[in-house]
């Protein structure tokens, strides 16, 4: 079996949580503490990762979701859970393909077809797939420390310029601590910091065993981190600005000047969004296409074409970018977060308790 | 491997055509020599033309000369002194690849006074005694019974001796020819440091490796590969250092090359390379000693191909082929810079055409504006767009390249002339193309020669035009998407079990004292790590040069 390092593990939880993030001003309805709400969500989202995504990971260490599934509730069951997990994965990619796409067109290839942007970048997706969990885990560290220091340039740039503005966040928790939780509960725990389940399919391959909840729990909170002060970032330089702009940290982007010759960067931070969606949205493909391939029974390259397929079609049946996003966080709400991120790890992980409770008791 | 299965071509040889190269390969003929292991899986011939060595002289002088067919540069010396009762002695070897002076000072000359000593007539087991003990003075001989194995040390370059009543036949050593001398690295020079460097000689270049290296741990093993050619292969690593694994494996790929000709060492590389199907290299090569000295002593193992002075190293990561032995001649600092110059530059020769079609066609926007200006104005009268251009530009250069390394020395100004002024010049002048694109792919140009390792080099030249066909077509994205691939790619490469891009991804921080900077001799304490499995210290304690304490 291919096996990961531990840095390369906290590589993938790093980028796959920041990934497409700070495309949006997340917990916008909270205005001016939305990081707030960003960091409340992180929090929730922690916990809902060590109560229960962690345990099911710690109870069978060398299986993955489809495997659990099976020995958990059975060959029938598994399959039919299995399946709805493939149609979350893939439509989770699908989310990202096309937040890919649409972005592509807005801001770097208006006159090209997004159909075709999205192919190639899908069919992208799908070799880093063909190549196995250790390449991907690698393109992942390797790109990362780049991804970061671009970050911190593009910060620096900014705070420099004089458009950070620390002040734009004041009043702190103005009007009161219940729209800042409800802003960050359930939207921002399900986005993206509930969307942990997926490393129930790369977990196994993770090594030393022991060490894989320390580093995953380490990297989710840097990674966290991160998020909040982007969104502090954007607040503070963009103001009320923030709530109305399509990319907010493009517009920010936009504004800065530098040495009188570094201007119009943002064809370059678009390229730096989508290097987090692209690694996002492998992500959920390659677990599509393993979850796939193991239901089938089949080695994993056999689950890339139809699970390409069926994102790739996915992807084509929004009519427009405000579609798919309002779609996107709608489904969050009433599907994604209960049923995928919530209901189902939590009835797996009772189930488990319930199952080896049993056996002991009867081995005993 | 589909068209040996037709009929006509897999014809059975006819049974009186001697094949003997097969029956040189099915025996070890002396320690020193592992022969490729998949020849003896072929039928042997039965006939008899090449079976023993007969006890009649005439007999064995008559087949070898049937076998090689009665090549006019076959040279059989006979002597015989019945008063000494030397019945019948004979030397054949070929001329063109002896040392005449050594078969006559070391061979001819000695019997003739050992005859001229000998006072009492000796029997045939007796001058067997006296020829392989008194009158060869060759430091290599080796008594053969089969005559396939005489006729394939014949070829080798070995004369051999028969005797009247023997069953067994001596060949002694006494290769020679003309050969080229050691002289100056012509593809990797260095401002500081060895001027030598490998010739075609594999017996020269191992030597030019031992010489460097003066410990028992050296270890050379030789292999013969290629049906027809009988290349000899040498691989030379240092036991205790190298990866044992890999040089088992370097063993076990050669041992499976079964070819007809190994004429460069080219050959060697495109059978055992790890991806088949990839612009980058997975073996380095090159032709300075120093070089394979320090890959050898950092635990790669050297593949010396006899008839080019083209060494390959393996296993090989990618940040190898942007060190230049030189880099640890030269201070380290002015070392490290230029190393981070080499690394912009394969960059630059991959990426800049690209860019510029990229941005210039799709993202005006980031340019500054008064640079903007210049470009369009530049741009006005061109025709073409800028994708076409560069294009071009890029054939032109390829083009030009190509000729100047295929034309005669003498007209060599010629190309210049024409390629620097009616090509450059006068296509600005002729509103062709643009004087931006001219900079851009000459710049290109150039930078493509900082990379010290050709393959390498070469490499950047053909990922440059996907590049730019991507960047033309898809402006950034399309860029973007080509290194995702390359990278993609990259990270999935091996060499020899050792992953492409190693210090940087799986990440080995000691590694990284060799990588971007070259930090100081006395700093490098251990070997680079995947490479080298045992015996990681290379350093002694407290190496740092430090003034004496001032005594008080």
């Amino acid at each position: 079996m291919e096996r990961i390092n531990q840095s390369q593990l906290a590589a993938m939880i790093i980028f796959f949580q920041i990934g497409s993030s700070p495309l949006f001003l997340l917990a916008s309805e909270a205005g001016q503490d939305a990081w707030i709400s960003v960091f409340i969500g992180m929090l929730c989202g922690a916990l809902l990762l060590i109560a229960v995504t962690l345990p099911i990971h710690r109870m069978a260490p060398d299986q993955d979701l489809s495997g659990i599934l099976n020995q958990t509730f059975g060959r029938v069951a598994g399959s039919v859970v299995g399946i709805a997990y493939i149609v979350y994965f893939c439509y989770k990619a699908v989310r990202n393909l096309r937040e890919f796409g649409d972005l592509m067109n807005m801001f770097l290839l208006p006159n090209t077809p997004i159909s075709l942007s999205m192919f190639i970048i899908l069919t992208i997706a799908g070799y880093a797939v063909y190549h196995g969990v250790e390449v991907f885990a690698r393109v992942a560290e390797l790109t990362l420390a780049a991804i970061i220091i671009v970050y911190v340039i593009l910060f620096l740039m900014m705070y420099f310029t004089h458009l950070i503005d620390f002040h734009r966040l004041e009043p702190i928790l103005d009007t009161g601590i219940k729209k800042v939780l409800n802003a960050a509960i359930p939207e921002v725990v399900s986005f993206p910091f509930g969307e942990m389940v997926l490393f129930l399919m790369f977990w196994k391959y993770a090594g030393p065993a022991e060490r894989t909840p320390k580093v995953t729990m380490y990297s989710f909170l840097i990674a966290g981190t991160f998020i909040t002060l982007t969104t502090m970032i954007i607040i503070s330089s963009l103001g009320p600005l923030a709530g109305f702009s399509v990319v907010p940290l493009i517009q920010v982007v936009n504004l800065v000047e530098f040495a009188n010759f570094i201007e119009r960067l943002d064809p370059l931070v678009a390229l730096l969004l989508f290097g987090g969606v692209f690694m996002k949205m492998t992500a959920y493909f390659f677990g599509a296409a393993l979850l796939l391939a193991q239901l089938l029974g089949r080695h994993r390259r056999t689950g890339i074409i139809p699970a390409g397929i069926l994102i790739f079609v996915g992807s084509l049946l929004f009519r427009s970018y405000m579609q798919q996003v309002w779609f996107g966080f709608e489904q969050n709400l009433k599907v994604h977060f209960p049923i995928f991120q919530v209901f189902f790890p939590t009835a797996l992980l009772l189930a488990m308790w319930i199952k080896s409770a049993f056996r002991r008791r009867l081995s005993g | 491997m589909k068209l040996w299965r037709i009929p006509f071509l897999t014809r059975k040889r006819k049974p009186n055509r001697p094949d003997f190269n097969n029956s040189a390969n099915s025996e070890p003929r002396n320690a020193g020599t592992n022969n490729a292991a998949s020849h003896q899986k072929e039928p042997q011939p039965s006939e008899g033309s090449y079976s023993d060595v007969s006890t009649d002289v005439a007999t064995n002088v008559r087949r070898i000369q049937g076998i090689l067919g009665d090549s006019s540069d076959i040279v059989v010396r006979k002597i015989s002194d019945p008063a000494t009762g030397l019945d019948k002695v004979a030397f054949v070897y070929i001329d063109d690849i002896v040392d005449q002076q050594t078969i006559n000072q070391m061979l001819l000359q000695p019997l003739m006074t050992e005859i001229g000593e000998q006072e009492k007539s000796s029997s045939a087991a007796d001058w067997f005694h006296i020829l392989k003990n008194r009158v060869v003075s060759i430091g290599h001989i080796v008594e053969l019974q089969a005559l396939g194995d005489a006729v394939a040390e014949l070829l080798g370059g070995s004369t051999l001796i028969f005797l009247q009543d023997s069953t067994v036949a001596l060949a002694a050593s006494t290769s020679g020819g003309e050969k080229r001398s050691v002289e100056e690295p012509t593809s990797q020079t260095v401002t500081r440091g060895p001027k030598e460097s490998f010739t075609e000689g594999i017996k020269t270049n191992l030597s030019l490796i031992r010489r460097r290296i003066k410990s028992p741990n050296l270890r050379v093993e030789y292999k013969q590969i290629g049906k027809q050619t009988q290349t000899n292969i040498g691989i030379v690593y240092m036991k205790g250092i190298v990866n044992d694994k890999v040089v088992e494996e370097v063993r076990l790929r050669l041992d499976r090359i079964d070819t007809d000709s190994i004429l460069e060492s080219g050959y060697i590389e495109e059978f055992i390379q790890d991806a088949a199907i990839t612009p980058f290299p997975t073996i380095e090569n090159t032709e300075r000693p120093d070089a394979v000295c320090g890959g050898i002593l950092e635990g790669q193992v050297a593949i010396v191909v006899d008839g080019t002075p083209f060494v390959l190293l393996a296993p090989v990561t990618f940040i190898r082929f942007f060190q230049s032995s030189e880099d640890y001649y030269q201070r380290y600092d002015i070392a490290t810079f230029l190393r981070l110059i080499r690394y912009t530059s394969f960059f630059v020769s991959m990426l800049l055409p690209g860019l510029f079609i990229a941005i210039s066609t799709f993202h005006q926007e980031m340019l500054p504006t008064p640079l903007l200006i210049s470009l369009a104005a530049q741009r006005e009268g061109v025709p073409f767009p800028a994708i076409i251009e560069g294009l071009m530009m890029e054939i032109t250069f390829e083009v030009l390249r190509e000729a100047g390394v295929r034309m005669p020395r003498v007209i060599g100004s010629a190309i210049s002339i024409v390629g620097a002024l009616v090509l450059g010049q006068a296509a600005v002048q002729a509103g062709l193309v643009s004087a931006a694109m001219v900079i851009v792919v000459s710049f290109t140009a150039i930078s493509n020669f900082v990379i010290p390792a050709l393959n390498m080099a070469i490499a950047a030249r053909l990922i440059r035009f996907s590049l730019m066909i991507l960047g033309g077509t898809f402006g950034l994205f399309g860029i973007m998407s080509g290194l995702m691939v390359l990278l993609i790619h990259m990270v999935s490469l091996r060499s020899f079990g050792i992953s492409y891009l190693t210090p940087i991804s799986p990440f080995v921080w000691s590694n990284w004292k060799d990588l971007f900077v070259r930090v100081p001799h006395w700093m490098m304490k251990k070997r680079p790590l995947p490479f080298a499995s045992n015996n990681v210290s290379r350093l002694g304690d407290r190496q740092k040069p430090t003034p004496p304490k001032p005594k008080s």
